[in-house]
């Protein structure tokens, strides 16, 4: 027992006497000197990364930017003539021979308010405009009473077939080889229901 | 130091270099390794310190504990160090004819620095990072626990278990030195 306690001192004086005489051991200074390279060297990086980052982030402010002012100027030009402003429509229909699709999309546009339309609905349009763009149409002639406001407060535009006796009523002439068959018009429908004009297509 | 302050840098591993040096060194016995471990520990630092969380423990024990895994791994790859007894022979001592040493007792200093030093060595790496981190380095069961990532009472039983270890291979080479001075002093020859 007495061996092994003397053991077990002897070790820790041993033990004691091994941290004390590493205690003075360092690393050598050229391991500080290499950090310290290699922290000036992870620092420039870091700033480059970091100036780059910048300069990325300013050029996409600029675009942004950029997008932004045209979009916000193309939304203020002065508004293309709308229907409203169109010539008061003819009291005395004639036939036009040039297409409308022109002058219908934007005032379709400008009726509903709706700056994005659907990519399906776009498309429809387009369907419209390419077969309206192969016809001949009348001008739009009022259904009753009829003005400006009206117009304004938007509306939708609907083909629809009707007898072609209906061209009578509008004093427009009628072959009467094709008396029953149907005539084409669209009808412009406002915002409270109503039928507000129509005109004939061929 | 995390915001580019180069002398936070300097200041750091002055105070803490010592450390973490004598631990890579104590455990692999090898300068260069604890050279570069001491190195490896600070880059670390430098480009990974965010990690460090003052929550969970000292930065002592945060940098002890990468400079630990430093040297395991390099101690792997290197095979520097082969424990001489591994857990199936860990009573092994140290071979006499290769120590060269006199008693503890009648041992020089730097001899019986030499002595223990090559003992702590011979342990297995879980019992020699034990001594190294409670005797040599001198902390607490919680900081090595800390380091370790390991409960209090594993690093109690292996602290209790790598000095059995310690004491198997050092008590040998005492008895031998005994015997010698015995028959010296009874041949009366002190020549």
């Amino acid at each position: 027992m007495n061996n092994r306690r003397f053991d077990d001192e002897t070790l820790t004086s041993s033990l004691q006497l091994l941290a004390e005489e590493m205690e003075s051991l360092n690393a050598p200074p050229e391991i500080e000197q290499k950090l310290r390279e290699a922290f000036r060297a992870q620092t420039a990086t870091a700033a480059s990364h970091s100036y780059g980052r910048y300069w990325l982030v300013a050029v996409a402010a600029m675009i942004l930017i950029v997008i932004s002012v045209i979009a916000l100027r193309s939304r203020n030009e002065p508004p293309k003539p709308t229907i409203a402003q169109q010539p008061q429509i003819k009291e005395q229909p004639t036939i036009v021979e040039q297409p409308r699709v022109d002058q219908l999309q934007p005032k379709q546009q400008q009726i509903a308010q709706k700056p994005r339309r659907p990519a399906a609905r776009r498309s429809q349009n387009n369907e419209v405009a390419n077969h309206v763009n192969r016809e001949i149409a009348t001008d739009f002639m009022p259904l009753g009473y009829f003005n400006a406001s009206t117009l304004q407060d938007g509306g939708q535009i609907v083909r629809v077939e009707l007898p072609r006796s209906t061209l009578m009523s509008f004093g427009l002439p009628v072959n009467m080889d094709r008396y029953h068959e149907k005539v084409k018009a669209d009808v412009f429908i406002g915002v409270d229901g109503l039928a507000h004009a129509i005109r004939f297509v061929r | 130091m995390l915001a580019g302050d180069e002398e936070a840098l300097a200041l750091l591993y002055r105070r803490r270099q010592g450390n973490v040096y004598r631990f890579a060194l104590q455990m692999s016995g090898s300068k260069p390794i604890a050279e570069d471990v001491t190195q490896e520990v600070f880059l670390f630092l430098m480009r990974e310190g965010h990690v460090f969380d003052p929550e969970r423990g000292t930065l002592s024990a945060f940098l002890l504990g990468v400079a630990r895994n430093h040297v395991l791994r390099r101690m792997r790859v290197d095979q520097v160090l082969t424990p001489i007894g591994d857990d199936d022979d860990e009573d092994a001592g140290l071979p006499v004819s290769t120590m060269d040493v006199r008693p503890l007792d009648d041992l020089a200093r730097a001899e019986t620095v030499e002595l223990v030093r090559k003992a702590v060595l011979s342990l297995p790496p879980k019992y020699r990072e034990v001594v190294v981190l409670c005797e040599l380095q001198d902390l607490s069961y919680e900081e090595a626990a800390e380091i370790l990532g390991c409960a209090i009472g594993t690093v109690r039983s292996r602290l209790h278990r790598a000095r059995a270890l310690l004491l198997a291979k050092l008590r040998p080479v005492a008895q031998v030195d005994e015997e010698t001075s015995a028959e010296l002093k009874s041949a009366g020859c002190f020549a």
